[in-house]
């Protein structure tokens, strides 16, 4: 087969007179959602951010406005969580728009893809690493703040005769080893969700690059 | 709009090229659409229109890399999308595309690009400012497919490897 030969052909494709997509027809098309990866993370991520808006804001609102605004610290403690989010969820979504250079070439919109996907994934990992020892500690304070430690009851009221720099330590022993295991945990569950993708890639990449 | 249906074959084209079901390329040629309207305020003329469009096509093509359905998984009638124009030739002409659509489905992604360029009758130049390979590359891959799409024939009429 000669490529050459077939240019003709081609290009007869060109000029069949085809009865095409009314405008009526292609304005239906641009009203369905769009099925990109990038859309779909985009969209995944705006789910997420309501679901936690809809969770947090009846909780800060109850202990606002219930038992006559005497616990509004732990209120206090739920906005706080909640700008966290804010930060972690903002961040995302700048990662997610930074990913897609459609009007770029070809090689340059690849490239971008990968390495916003390479931060993108590293931030997944971090973020959801940090946050669970941040969650657990704040998560301990709204506890500790609610329900007053009763002698014996817990752990870190058992330490309060104890000298404060061994507080910290009590805490690194049981939060480090479960730190690091949640660290492999998002570690593995990321590289299940985007692996694959950003595999194929970089195969793509390699095989432009190749002479 | 306009520029859409004017460009309409290209894109069925890319469609054709990149997806093996009517539904693959329906959803196709839906998302290049829907990029090709959210990009089009950024374009400013720099390059051809139809560089930027081949841009847009083949990045959302390639880069995308969403599932290709097996079957459509339709339920509904108002979810049915408004068939493509189904393309026609005359004996010979469509015997020699099939042929080249079904050895065009044996090359990579990459592969697909530079040969539906070629066949555009893309020059080196434009070649690269869609693909971003430069010109010495282009032509090595370029000579590199001819050859491979020859012992593909060769493969398929003489049963030889």
């Amino acid at each position: 087969m000669e490529l050459d030969s077939l240019k003709y052909v081609w290009r007869t494709l060109g000029t069949q007179p085809a009865s095409g997509k009314s405008p009526e027809e292609i304005r239906a098309l641009l009203q369905r959602r769009s099925g990109g990866i990038v859309t779909r993370m985009r969209r995944n991520l705006t789910g997420e951010l309501i679901l936690i808006a809809a969770t947090y804001t009846p909780a800060i609102l109850f202990y606002f406005l219930d038992f006559e605004g005497r616990l509004s610290g732990i209120a206090w403690l739920f906005i706080l969580l909640l700008a966290i989010l804010a930060v972690y969820f903002y961040r995302k979504n700048q990662l997610l728009k930074a990913m897609q250079c459609t009007g770029c070439s070809l090689y340059s919109n690849l490239q971008r893809q990968i390495n916003t996907l390479k931060k993108y994934i590293k931030f997944y990992v971090w973020s959801g690493t940090i946050m669970i020892p941040v969650m657990f500690i704040l998560s301990w304070l709204i506890i500790r703040q609610k329900f007053p430690a009763a002698p014996g009851a817990d752990l870190f009221y058992q330490l309060s005769g104890t000298p404060w720099w061994q507080h910290p330590l009590v805490w690194a022993v049981f939060l480090i080893p479960f730190t690091v295991g949640i660290y492999f945990v998002n570690l593995w569950y990321v590289h299940r969700l985007y692996g694959r993708h950003i595999r194929k890639l970089q195969d793509l990449l390699r095989e432009m690059d190749e002479e | 709009m306009k520029l859409v249906q004017e460009h309409r074959l290209l894109l069925y084209k890319v469609c054709r090229v990149y997806c093996f079901t009517e539904a693959d390329r329906q959803d196709l040629f839906q998302e290049i659409v829907i990029q090709l309207w959210k990009s089009y305020p950024a374009f400013r003329g720099d390059s051809k229109f139809s560089t930027w469009l081949y841009r847009i096509a083949l990045n959302t093509a390639i880069s995308d890399l969403r599932k290709h359905k097996r079957r459509p998984s339709i339920t509904s009638t108002d979810d049915i999308p408004p068939a493509l124009p189904e393309m026609t030739w005359p004996g010979e002409e469509e015997q020699q595309l099939q042929q080249l659509y079904a050895a065009i489905n044996r090359l990579s992604d990459v592969e697909k690009a530079l040969v539906m360029l070629y066949l555009e009758d893309k020059s080196y130049e434009e070649m690269e400012e869609i693909m971003g390979i430069n010109q010495n590359n282009l032509r090595v891959k370029m000579n590199r497919i001819r050859e491979k799409l020859r012992k593909m024939t060769k493969e398929a009429t003489y049963g030889i490897r």
